[in-house]
């Protein structure tokens, strides 16, 4: 009885550090000894970077070998003016099982969409006509918009210091990494976490 | 009264023991995580190849460690608080460098989530006269004992 309160002290951290999370949004096997949350915003040049550089490195070399359990936080900043727009589309899309394939064609067209504010074109450009009936119907979704609301105040919480940033944790280890995240170094952390 | 020398003494002993926990307290912020989590912050910096920052990382907390511990202590005083001047001078020339730049990225102070801004410009280049104000002391404190004797 006092050992599993013992136990349940020891993994609370950890728990609550992934909880409230979206199935939909998470790649990797839960059971990973690692997990990493990323906390993006779409409209982020940063985030850009970081989603079409080193994320595929992190997914070949640590999600696809079972190492790490990705989770995929929304943090859209104020200063972005079609963040928050990206993020509805993106939460909506992963409803359907969509938000990589979405999130994908947002990070790609990030330069267009941001000056032009045409979110939807590039949301659309990669759905079929029933699938984008279906996101466009979900966007504004009160469950939608909580959840990235819920994104968000996990991130204040932590706090996320600027975008990306990426929340390694190990049991009740947890550490906010934040920067250029150069791959060699978050390489090294992740090895030295899964120890 | 106080005599000058005893406020000027007063200062040193000030400026010492606060410059001196500061850095215990920087270099337990960097020893208490992972050196990786270091590591990012000053390769944010962007001057630096891939080894100097590792090595930059794994000794520099160290090396704060132990200034501030002489600094507290009153070691070496001189050696200390030159070495201590020099070290906040080289950080606090790199964070105006990015701050200039337009470089949004974690000082690497006390450990990670700190971006750079007028705050820690401010705190720093205070932290710095400070150090440049010990060293002078120690200097000026160490002749006039000289000179006693």
């Amino acid at each position: 009885m006092r050992l599993g309160a013992v136990a349940l002290l020891w993994l609370l951290p950890a728990m609550a550090a992934v909880s409230d999370i979206d199935a939909n949004k998470t790649a990797g096997n839960p059971a990973a000894p690692v997990t990493i949350q990323v906390f993006s915003d779409f409209e982020c040049p940063s985030c850009k970077v970081f989603h079409e550089q080193t994320l595929p490195l992190l997914q070949r070399d640590f999600v696809a070998t079972g190492k790490v359990y990705l989770v995929y936080r929304e943090f859209p900043l104020a200063m972005h003016a079609h963040s928050r727009e990206a993020a509805n589309y993106a939460t909506a899309a992963a409803r359907f099982g969509f938000y990589q394939t979405v999130a994908d064609a947002l990070f790609r067209d990030q330069v267009a969409w941001s000056a032009t504010g045409k979110v939807w074109d590039t949301v659309a450009s990669v759905l079929t006509l029933a699938q984008q009936k279906k996101v466009k119907a979900t966007a504004d979704d009160a469950s939608v918009l909580g959840e990235i609301q819920r994104d968000v105040n996990a991130g204040h919480a932590i706090p996320v210091p600027s975008t990306p940033t990426l929340v390694v944790s190990r049991g009740v280890k947890s550490y906010p990494v934040s920067g250029t995240l150069n791959y060699e170094i978050l390489r090294s952390l992740i090895n030295d976490l899964s120890k | 009264m106080t005599s000058p020398s005893k406020a000027l003494r007063a200062v040193t002993l000030l400026l010492r023991v606060a410059l001196g926990a500061v850095f215990v307290y920087a270099a337990w912020t960097k020893l208490r995580t992972p050196w990786e989590l270091f590591a990012m912050s000053i390769d944010s910096y962007q001057l630096l190849p891939l080894k100097a920052v590792e090595l930059v990382a794994r000794t520099l907390p160290w090396f704060e460690l132990a200034v501030g511990l002489l600094l507290i202590a009153g070691f070496w005083l001189r050696s200390a608080a030159t070495a201590t001047a020099l070290l906040l001078a080289v950080f606090f020339g790199l964070m105006v460098r990015a701050y200039a730049k337009g470089m949004e990225i974690n000082c690497g102070c006390f450990g990670p989530g700190e971006i750079i801004s007028w705050k820690t410009l401010l705190r720093d280049g205070s932290m710095l006269a400070s150090a440049l104000a010990l060293t002078a002391l120690s200097f000026f404190q160490r002749r006039k004992t000289a000179s006693l004797i």
